[in-house]
């Protein structure tokens, strides 16, 4: 049996992605004692995984130094990787939105967005065909059009609470988000067979929920 | 964008260090012995064509070619494949001479990237085409010339997935309203979104029947579900292209040391939109990207007003190197340096050893910088001077 290298994202995700394995009936390791670790070993089940930024998980999977991946539909959009998208895990759902302050109209000379998400923004403001400038934050996007750097924002919204707490409404939703099964095209036919017996496993869990 | 710097190349250039050069030359002269003794006969076309008509031919996407204009104030690309060019060598000249014909190259090809600074913009393809042959004889030598072409090169561990771009378009019309669905559906299978598929299906508003065919067409294939199961997905006049592919496969059987290498997928889909029957990819361990795919392209050559049957592969050099081990040979590499006054008895001595097929550089030692570093280049260092020592 092939050794399976899953690239995984850190903090909440990996948890709740952890269990549904778990849940799955993989014979894990329960506790995963030292936060700091990158490597993480399943010598049961013959499974690595790499615990990675969750931008970054395409990345190493499109590389094929993982096989799998979990990573949002947020990141996929964002990166074009050239990777499978397998399965929909249903995890993590949230939808990608533009907001900004109420009743406001965008800027007639200077329309500004601010993001984390340039090429989502991009592509959206172009297919309504408006021109508009996208200026790239890390985070607290927030903060732009309340300090007046740009009219609307582009970002994740799950629950709108942190819209709300800073004064901002929601005005357009762009698209809905949850985390990916994303394989390697090459460890997807030279390890396939053990890739669909881990996805049919991890699918039967799914639907026991 | 930032001042050019001295050193730097274009986006996507790449510049091949004498090491990789050799292991290139390696790959080149084995694939040419084994191709040559298949039958094949190696040409070269010009690395620039009219985009009229190489340009739009090409299923290279055009936001990827490489344009410049002309003297004469014509649109040219730098070839963003092979394939191509041969389809128009083959239409207007060699098939008229040779039919069935076989054709093979070696020869590099420009893609322009936008994405990430690393990625090549122009690379070595090695491929063959056969033109002129419908049958699936044809398919069957192109696959297996593939396989076993992959595996004299040394590569260990591979596997050849086959699809069908006429099958695929009958279920995906057979179970929807337009081409319009077609298309979509379609790239969502050749990006291998299965996510995307599914949800698609729901927004295109099609009838229970229609997607229930469509995920059990998926579901099968994700379950490499044997070639037969997939007759049901087809209407009675499309019996006849998995009766092809089960020929094909049947073929394969019979010609590949191990079958194992092979896996059929019906959702396999290429953005090379020429592909109109069998197509398959090369996928090898080490690299993350396929090393080299190919297919029936029978539909290129009605842009060149010929009605022929074509298959072809071809297989990226630079991702073939990433997974081979190093196989050229070290020779050994000999200095001669001499003083002022022996430059006759040292090239007396280098020919000597040149006679007996031995690498030697001559130098002229004071012109030299820094000769320590100089020497560690080489295996062995014959000083030719007063006295005349070895070093």
């Amino acid at each position: 049996m092939n050794e399976l290298t899953i690239a995984m994202p850190k903090g909440r995700i990996f948890e709740e992605a952890y269990q549904m394995f778990i849940d799955a009936g993989f014979d894990l390791p329960s506790e995963i004692d030292d936060s700091r670790k990158l490597i993480v070993e399943a010598p049961n089940e013959r499974i690595q995984f790499i615990l990675a930024k969750p931008m970054d998980v395409p990345v190493y999977v499109e590389h094929g130094v993982a096989d799998i991946g979990i990573a949002g539909k947020d990141v996929l959009l964002e990166q074009h990787r050239d990777v499978h998208e397998l399965l929909d895990l249903h995890i993590s759902n949230c939808y990608i939105a533009t907001a900004g302050l109420p009743n406001t109209q965008m800027d007639d000379i200077a329309p500004r967005v601010a993001t984390k998400y340039p090429t989502i923004a991009t592509n959206f403001y172009k297919e309504k065909g408006e021109q508009v400038e996208i200026i790239e934050l890390n985070g607290s996007i927030e903060l732009a059009p309340m300090i007046g750097l740009a009219d609307r924002i582009v970002d994740i919204v799950s629950t709108g609470q942190t819209l709300k707490e800073n004064g901002l409404v929601e005005y357009e939703k762009i698209v809905d988000i949850s985390s990916r099964l994303i394989v390697n095209p090459v460890s997807y036919r030279v390890k396939n067979e053990r890739i669909r017996e881990f996805v049919a496993q991890l699918k039967n869990g799914m639907n026991k929920r | 964008m930032s001042k050019i710097q001295m050193f730097e190349k274009p986006l996507g250039m790449r510049d091949s260090f004498p090491k990789v050069f050799e292991q290139k030359e390696y790959i080149r002269s084995t694939a040419r012995d084994f191709i040559r003794n298949k039958g094949y006969d190696f040409i070269k076309t010009p690395s620039v064509e009219y985009f009229e008509t190489i340009g739009k031919a090409s299923a290279i996407d055009e936001s990827s070619l490489f344009k410049l204009v002309d003297n004469q104030g014509e649109m040219l690309v730098l070839r963003p494949d092979m394939t191509t060019p041969i389809a128009r060598i083959a239409a207007s000249k060699l098939l008229k001479e040779k039919n069935p014909l076989r054709l093979a190259y070696f020869a590099n090809v420009f893609r322009a990237q936008q994405q990430e600074g690393g990625r090549p913009a122009e690379f070595e393809q090695l491929g063959l085409e056969l033109i002129g042959d419908f049958s699936a004889y044809g398919d069957s030598e192109i696959v297996n010339t593939a396989a076993e072409l992959v595996k004299a090169l040394g590569v260990e561990s591979f596997r050849i997935t086959i699809g069908h771009a006429g099958i695929l378009t009958a279920i995906l019309e057979n179970n929807t309203n337009n081409q319009e669905q077609v298309n979509a559906l379609r790239q969502l299978l050749v990006e291998k979104n299965f996510v995307g598929f599914e949800e698609m299906l729901e927004e295109l508003q099609l009838t229970e029947e229609q997607k229930g065919q469509l995920t059990r067409m998926v579901e099968s294939s994700i379950e490499a579900s044997p070639v037969q199961n997939f007759r049901v997905f087809l209407t009675d006049e499309q019996q006849v292209l998995l009766d092809h592919v089960e020929t094909l496969q049947k073929l394969l059987d019979v010609q590949l040391s191990d079958p194992l290498l092979i896996s059929f997928d019906f959702t396999l889909a290429s953005h090379m939109s020429y592909y109109t029957g069998m197509l398959f990819e090369i996928h090898a361990a080490g690299s993350g990207f396929p090393i080299g795919s190919g297919g029936r392209y029978d539909e290129l050559f009605k842009l060149f007003d010929e009605e022929v049957g074509a298959t072809g592969f071809g297989i990226r050099v630079d991702r073939l190197l990433e997974v081979l081990p190093d196989k050229t040979v070290k020779e050994k590499h000999t200095l001669i340096l001499f003083e002022e006054g022996f430059y006759q008895k040292s090239n007396e001595l280098a020919e000597e050893r040149r006679s007996k097929s031995e690498r030697v550089t001559l130098q002229y030692a004071a012109s030299v910088r820094d000769l320590d570093v100089f020497k560690q280049n080489f295996d062995e260092v014959i000083m030719v001077s007063e006295g005349g020592s070895l070093t």
